[in-house]
């Protein structure tokens, strides 16, 4: 294993420490493993608590920033943090006017993140969760509740974000976040493994001609392993995936090529070109775009296509400015909508 | 024999010892099927555990080692495991509440049966789902029949362990239902499930060090 690191058990707490003081202009760190806005508590506006393992970066402490999350709890890498940094972040931005807590489905995070929201409202504050499920990989749509939640996040924090920052009210932040959940659909292919720097191995083995489509952000296995093959193969297959679970026909989308950390900008490029292209095919109107790293796993190599079917309103709350310590975007003007 | 506050505390000071020990056979039995970091986790949590026995007082009762061990589980872990030992942890420290020791081989029967029953509520799993459950749920029918047939706490507990390994290892057959590994369903066929296994690891910890302990006695009655 080579690694930047010092003992790998302490790589989150010094991870911690640095994000922080790199961000110091726009959080501040309100207990061990959480931070909130500067800002926080913000008068009148719903606050999103948002959070997941470590290993991720920019998701989820990336995202805390206007437009989107105003607060995150680490946790160690790839597993949920305990409820004790959820809740202390929780505690930090609501200004009364509610919290959100919106997070990946994964068993760990909803045990914790259920248990921070019982503390929380024990204490009187009124918190609502949202959990994402946008990996089709991971179960069949029949089965939907038990899929992952993983590359969709990015439109589903910024849809979310930008509505609380109008100061709408807990329950309508809430609707339009599982609106846009529901309307979301990621699907990954991984070309290698990753290292859990305590572990110190690979987690899994992938021979040098094999891929795996719908591989999880942590590794998990996913749909089926195959030959690696040209990329637009690849991609066709991937995306055939996506339109059979949901209708993107003729639709408008917010459409993102995340890379997974080990996989350079120019081949996601490569992606979004055949994506593209596959879209106009089916006369789908990209309204909203994003190619880089959103959600990552480490160092593993690969990427995943995800697509949000966007109505009016979503379209229209995507066009609002986001800085946040690992994503930023200017105000857009209205598009052709 | 006289297991007090002091020598639970060894006790699991020893079991932290052990699992970290199988920290990569855990992770490698969890990549095969999750994410493969069951061992780091358990590690964190251990290593958590050993430091927060650093910070009892001067003078505690076995119920106050368990509480810090579910203390030290509920800030650093984080994941499932976490929260699932930080109850069970929780759940042993109420079953010994009060206890100066625990020399029967009753108290442990009670502890693990608080331990188990906390893990299910919490988790919600049922026998046969590949868990922990699948071999901590034999060990403790082990040690009520060792209960019954008043066997000495060394043997049951050490019964208890064999058991429980043997049941761990037989969770290869089975298909989760629970954890990451569920969305594989037959794929996970044939791997053994990690957390079935570190809890047996930790049963079989706990095992040696009270036949440890029963063994010293001996040999200071022979003498």
């Amino acid at each position: 294993m080579k690694k930047l690191i010092n003992d790998p058990f302490d790589m989150v707490e010094e991870m911690v420490d640095g994000f922080i003081s790199a961000n110091d202009d726009i959080v501040k760190r309100v207990g061990r493993r959480s931070i909130a806005r500067l800002e926080s508590p913000i008068p009148n506006k719903v606050a999103i608590v948002v959070g997941g393992g470590s290993g991720h970066l920019p998701a989820f402490a990336g995202y805390v920033g206007s437009g989107m999350a105003d607060a995150a709890a680490f946790g160690n890498v790839f597993a949920s943090p305990p409820a004790k940094p959820i809740i202390e972040a929780a505690l930090a931005c609501d200004s009364g006017a509610g919290v959100v807590f919106i997070y990946g489905n994964y068993a760990g995070d909803c045990l914790n993140f259920d248990r921070a929201q019982d503390t929380c409202r024990e204490m009187g504050h009124d918190v609502e969760s949202v959990v994402m499920n946008d990996d089709v990989a991971s179960a069949p749509s029949s089965d939907a509740l038990r899929r992952r939640g993983i590359g969709g996040m990015l439109w589903v924090y910024q849809i979310a974000g930008a509505k609380a920052e109008t100061l709408a009210s807990l329950g309508e932040v809430v609707e339009i976040a599982h609106r846009a959940n529901e309307n979301t659909r990621t699907i990954g292919v991984g070309l290698s493994s990753c290292i859990v720097p305590a572990n110190g191995k690979a987690t899994f083995a992938l021979a040098d001609d094999e891929i795996e489509v719908g591989l999880g952000i942590h590794g998990e296995p996913g749909m089926k392993r195959q030959k690696v093959a040209p990329v637009d193969e690849i991609i066709e297959e991937m995306f055939a995936q996506l339109m059979a679970d949901l209708d993107y026909r003729n639709q408008r989308v917010a459409l993102s090529i995340n890379g997974l950390g080990g996989t350079p900008a120019e081949e996601l490029f490569v992606v979004y070109r055949k994506v593209k292209a596959l879209c106009d095919a089916h006369g789908i109107t990209i309204a909203h775009k994003a190619v880089g790293e959103f959600v990552t796993a480490l160092e593993m190599a690969g990427a995943s296509i995800s697509i949000t079917r966007l109505d009016l309103e979503m379209e229209i709350l995507l066009n609002a400015p986001v800085n946040t310590c690992m994503f930023k975007k200017l105000q857009r003007e209205s598009s052709s909508a | 024999m006289n297991i007090n506050g002091l020598t639970v505390a060894e006790i699991l000071n020893q079991v932290a010892i052990d699992i970290e020990d199988q920290k990569d056979y855990l992770c490698f039995l969890d990549g095969e099927v999750g994410d493969g970091d069951h061992g780091v986790s358990m590690t964190i949590g251990m290593r958590a555990v050993r430091r927060s026995l650093a910070d009892l007082p001067t003078s505690y009762l076995p119920s106050d080692v368990f509480d810090s061990a579910a203390e030290a589980y509920a800030v650093e872990v984080g994941a499932t495991i976490g929260p699932l030992y930080e109850a069970a942890f929780a759940a042993a420290g109420d079953a010994a509440r009060d206890k100066k020791t625990l020399d029967h081989t009753s108290d442990w029967l009670n502890i693990y049966q608080a331990m188990f029953t906390a893990i299910q509520e919490l988790g919600g799993a049922e026998l046969g789902d590949k868990t922990i459950l699948d071999s901590f749920h034999p060990a403790i029918e082990s040690m009520r029949v060792s209960v019954a047939a008043s066997s000495d706490l060394a043997d049951a507990l050490t019964l208890a362990g064999q058991v429980a390994m043997q049941s761990a290892r037989d969770t290869k057959d089975m298909v989760p239902l629970k954890g990451r590994a569920s969305r594989l369903g037959e794929r996970a066929v044939g791997h053994q499930d990690a957390g079935a296994t570190s809890i047996a690891i930790i049963l079989q910890s706990i095992a040696r060090e009270v036949a440890k302990l029963q063994l010293q006695i001996n040999y200071h009655f022979t003498l």
